[in-house]
């Protein structure tokens, strides 16, 4: 049963400033109207005279060499317009540039399989016919013979001498490794009254389910050797540095263009070797491009989360629960390429201490590349690995030391007053108060009656357990960081653009620089112009969609890693207010006053004074456009406003991993109850309380909605949504029927929370939030675990539980148990 | 899938020998065989189908002789495609004499499938290998039978 709750009274703990405008304001979406009524664009309702529909080829095998592709008899077939295959991919394009140090740097990645297959789906020919339905039959009739070889499916053996290598330029499966160390690691493990050490816990490998699949329709111009990519890649800016020099051509001959897109959670923003080949395609066959994605492709072949291993952790905790610090191993899983990897490999660091006040950290970590799909961001992009650790190391020292989860928390969170805090590492948490929304969780969920609702769940043969999970959302990257993984980089901070202008009948027109796959910039982007220049939403036309060609775009444009409320949106604000003070110098001219004497309200710059002087931004829009006869010279004014956002930060020091990897920190606290029937294993999730910190909310019906989004997420993560290879490479859960993604009849009762802690760093206080950190998968975990801790207290080891692991924790809660063990002084 | 097991036939070890090494025979007691094409003495061509899904799954299978020690030993490959299904086995067997008129055959199979019909995973695929190589023992004894 589905039950969402929200409290009547919003539980606002922190009270902002009595706020003017329409932030904070749930306005319509502006972009609703169009997509109910299906008058959205998406890049497959681009339709161009001629198009051919590609359909790739794809591996069987999960590791094998290619000995011979024959493509005659597809291309032989009536409506068949073309193929591609791996050799002409090699002689045409160069394998795509490596983030990673060798021994990952030596790795060749290629649009398709060039001589050797890696994952099961690995692309190796595309056909493309006259109908999407034509180019999958006759990808049937490409013959390609393979010489089978054997695979590594499981992280823990790729490094094992006997193991097969996939990419033999690289000498072994490893793709990176580094040791990260802060503190005094040893001092507080010799401080420590109990070390409790926890030898394997392991993070899942899944993904986000957007409801359009990946695809593009890519055209070329003979003329100007451009090429026109309709996509809804959600990263261009990241597309095009990998594509241009692998296609030997500069990115100005790279258009990208997006109007809407179906969901994106970082899965959209490796999708550039499909791109290449269609690019290829449509420059070969003289004609436009159309790839759509199946669903199972994407299943089998796209953008997997990264599966992580915890190996050897050693916590150390005093008696009285104070966390000192703690030590592991992080084994890593790649998949078969390093499309954004190895990023993860840092990427988790912007949040090493979780919401604790750990200082003494010691973390190895090392990648491997597997025969399964290539790993890319997924929603809570390698902090959701890291922060499930944390909290299962904080749940684990609890329950094997006979400590209050909720009281352990409290005692090691970060708190409110140490805002903004410097972690062992130097990142800096803005503001916040953990203890705070763990308190209106509590309140949520009713934590008072806990006790009651343990004995009627009991009285029915239940389990019953409560569970925590605290977690960050680190958002506007420092690109810095990428140096920490290879200080060959060039990149380093961040920044993001906007284009507000003041047309000659007095529309003002937003152009952004990013690609929102649902995140509703244009309305959120709507309310902070409308705040600045003194209008409604309403009359702000935030320009739909992106296209590299038309809208300002800087370096880092894009829609990912949970900025827009921070860059973006600090972008608008700034080209706002520039617009805003040419309005007000145009005003003290025509009104002849200074500019400080004026105010722009209501559509009018106009007198503070005499709110009759006024002059309409139509007028103001119309005198500089088409009636500036007479101006003075000297008045430097366009009412075409441009603004690059950059945050403040400075370059990590590389040798000791050191420095301010992001510049906000979301919280969120949730908290699960559920009820387990020991028989089976079955269990449900009989209530839900998500509180979320994000800063200043522009729209908080907005914010909730990926809240919510966030939750669900999280939740299908815990309870069913895990790709399983089987030993030979196969994946077993390739469709919807074996990936269970959480239908709205799944979801708990939920009820929702927030607290408000404007972020000192940015612009409007706002922070990024829009991937959560995966909170709910940990809730889940500590819930069951609190549940079964009546059958032999089992140790809850992975991320992902459905019922049947469950019932194995029932039937040998022994086997868990071995991986735990507490040495007290 | 790594299978093996033991038979013994009420037969000399030359008759069974015999058997295993006529592409005839041996096209008998594969199930599901439509089609079945020798090319030399060491490669032959069968279209089975496998009673998988709706109306069956189509597959032509190449085998190759690759080692023998007659009349004790021998080992083949077998290389299947069809939709959705690549299927590489590789065989051994062994033979050896009971004592008169009675033979054991030793044997192991390596089968791996690949494709959407290999994801469907071992839990689906074992039992229906399991009933194949049983239909395969059995119909070999038959043969071995009428070879007498």
């Amino acid at each position: 049963m589905t039950e969402t709750l929200s409290p009547a009274q919003p539980l606002v703990v922190e009270e902002g400033e009595e706020q003017r405008g329409f932030a904070g304001t749930n306005v319509p979406r502006k972009e609703d109207k169009r997509l109910v009524q299906g008058q959205g664009v998406y890049f497959d309702d681009v339709k161009r005279h001629g198009m051919g529909y590609a359909h790739f080829v794809r591996s069987p095998y999960a590791h094998a060499n290619i000995t011979s592709i024959d493509v005659s008899k597809a291309e032989a077939l009536e409506g068949v317009y073309g193929t591609l295959i791996g050799e002409e991919v090699a002689a045409l394009t160069d394998p795509f540039f490596q983030l990673a140090t060798p021994p990952g740097a030596h790795i060749k990645d290629y649009a398709l399989a060039v001589g050797k297959v890696r994952h099961v789906g690995e692309p190796v020919a595309i056909v493309v016919a006259a109908t999407r339905e034509l180019a999958r039959d006759a990808a049937d009739l490409v013959e390609v013979d393979y010489e089978p070889l054997g695979a590594v499916t499981d992280a823990r053996r790729a490094l094992d001498p006997e193991t097969p290598v996939l990419h033999e330029e690289a000498g072994s499966n490893l793709s990176w490794e580094g040791v990260y160390e802060w503190g005094d690691v040893e001092g507080a493990f010799a401080e420590a009254d109990h070390v409790v050490k926890i030898s394997e816990l392991h993070f899942d490998r899944f993904n986000s389910t957007p409801l359009e699949c990946d695809g593009a329709v890519v055209e070329y111009n003979r003329g100007t050797g451009q090429w026109t990519i309709h996509t809804n890649n959600q990263f261009p800016g990241f597309a095009a540095i990998m594509m241009g020099p692998a296609m030997r051509t500069g990115l100005d001959k790279l258009r990208f263009v997006t109007q809407d897109i179906g969901g994106g959670f970082g899965n959209k923003i490796t999708s550039h070797p499909q791109l290449v080949a269609c690019c290829l395609l449509a420059r070969k066959l003289h004609r436009p491009i159309n790839w759509t994605e199946w669903r199972t492709e994407f299943h089998l072949t796209m953008s997997h989360g990264n599966e992580r291993w915890f190996l050897d952790t050693e916590v150390a905790v005093k008696a009285d629960g104070t966390l000192l610090g703690f030590r592991t191993k992080a084994l890593d899983d790649a998949g078969a390429f390093l499309r954004y990897e190895p990023l993860g490999g840092v990427i988790w660091a912007q949040v090493t201490p979780g919401c604790y006040r750990w200082r003494n950290v010691r973390l190895d970590f090392t990648q491997v590349v597997t025969n399964k799909a290539p790993c890319s961001p997924n929603r809570g992009y390698s902090r959701m690995q890291h922060l499930w650790f944390t909290e299962r190391m904080i749940d684990i020292v609890a329950h094997e030391l006979g400590l209050d989860p909720v009281e352990v928390r409290k005692k090691n969170y970060v708190k409110a007053e140490e805002m903004p805090y410097t972690t062992p590492n130097g990142c800096v948490y803005d503001s916040g108060d953990y203890a705070r929304m763990l308190d209106v969780a509590l309140e949520l969920i009713g934590y008072e009656g806990l006790a009651e609702r343990r004995a009627d769940a009991e009285s029915r043969g239940k389990l019953f357990g409560f569970g925590i999970g605290s977690t960050l959302d680190s958002g506007t990257n420092n690109f810095g960081q990428s140096r920490l993984i290879n200080p060959e980089l060039q990149f380093s901070g961040n920044n993001e653009v906007a284009t507000v202008k003041l047309d000659i009948f007095g529309e003002i027109v937003v152009t952004l620089g990013t690609t929102p796959q649902g995140q509703s910039h244009e309305t959120t982007a709507a309310i902070v112009v409308a705040d600045i220049l003194g209008v409604t939403p309403d009359d702000v036309n935030v320009r739909a969609g992106h296209d590299t060609y038309w809208n300002s775009h800087a370096g880092f444009s894009g829609t990912y890693a949970s900025q827009f409320a921070v860059t973006g949106l600090g972008a608008v604000k700034g080209a706002a207010e520039k617009l805003a003070g040419e309005i007000k110098k145009l005003g003290s001219v025509i009104l002849g006053c200074p500019e400080s004497e004026l105010e722009l309200a209501d559509g009018f710059v106009r007198m503070k004074a005499n709110a009759e002087a006024a002059l309409p931004l139509m007028a103001c829009g119309a005198i500089i456009n088409a009636n500036n006869a007479g101006l003075p010279e000297d008045l430097d004014v366009t009412l075409n406003a441009r603004y690059v956002y950059r945050p403040p930060f400075e370059l990590p020091d590389v040798e000791r991993k050191y420095g301010n990897l992001t510049l906000t920190y979301a919280a969120q606290v949730h908290a699960a109850l559920v009820e387990v029937d020991p028989e089976t294993g079955v269990y449900e999730i009989v209530q839900y309380a998500a509180i979320d910190d994000c800063g200043k909310r522009i729209h908080p019906q907005i914010v909730e909605g990926q809240v919510m989004g966030a939750t669900a997420h999280a939740l299908g993560a815990a309870t069913h949504e895990t790709f399983t290879y089987d030993a030979e490479g196969n994946l077993l859960t390739p469709n919807f029927y074996d990936y269970h993604v959480p239908h709205a009849m799944d979801m708990p009762p939920l009820k929702t929370g927030y607290i408000e802690s404007p972020s000192p760093f940015t612009a409007l206080g706002t922070k990024g939030m829009g991937e959560g950190g995966g909170a709910g998968i940990h809730a889940v975990c500590a819930a069951l675990q609190d549940a079964l801790a009546p059958r032999g207290r089992p140790v809850v080891y992975d991320s992902c539980n459905p019922y049947h692991r469950v019932w194995e924790l029932l039937q040998d809660p022994e086997a868990s148990r071995r991986r735990v063990e507490v040495i007290s002084k | 899938m790594r299978l093996e097991g033991e038979k013994t036939f009420d037969a000399p070890r030359d008759t069974v020998w015999r058997v295993l090494n006529s592409p005839e025979a041996m096209a008998k007691t594969m199930p599901g065989v439509e089609s079945f094409d020798i090319q030399d003495e060491q490669h032959w061509t069968a279209n089975v189908k496998i009673p998988l899904g709706l109306g069956g799954l189509k597959v032509k299978i190449r085998m190759e002789k690759t080692d023998e020690r007659e009349p004790e030993f021998a080992t083949l490959n077998a290389r299947g495609e069809g939709v959705g299904a690549i299927m590489n086995m590789s065989t051994a067997f062994e033979l050896s004499e009971n004592g008169p008129g009675s033979t054991s055959m030793k044997w192991t199979a390596d089968v791996s499938i690949a494709g959407p019909v290999g994801s469907m995973g071992q839990r689906v695929l074992q039992p229906i290998v399991n009933q194949q190589v049983g239909n395969v023992l059995a119909s070999l004894e038959q043969q071995v039978e009428a070879a007498k």
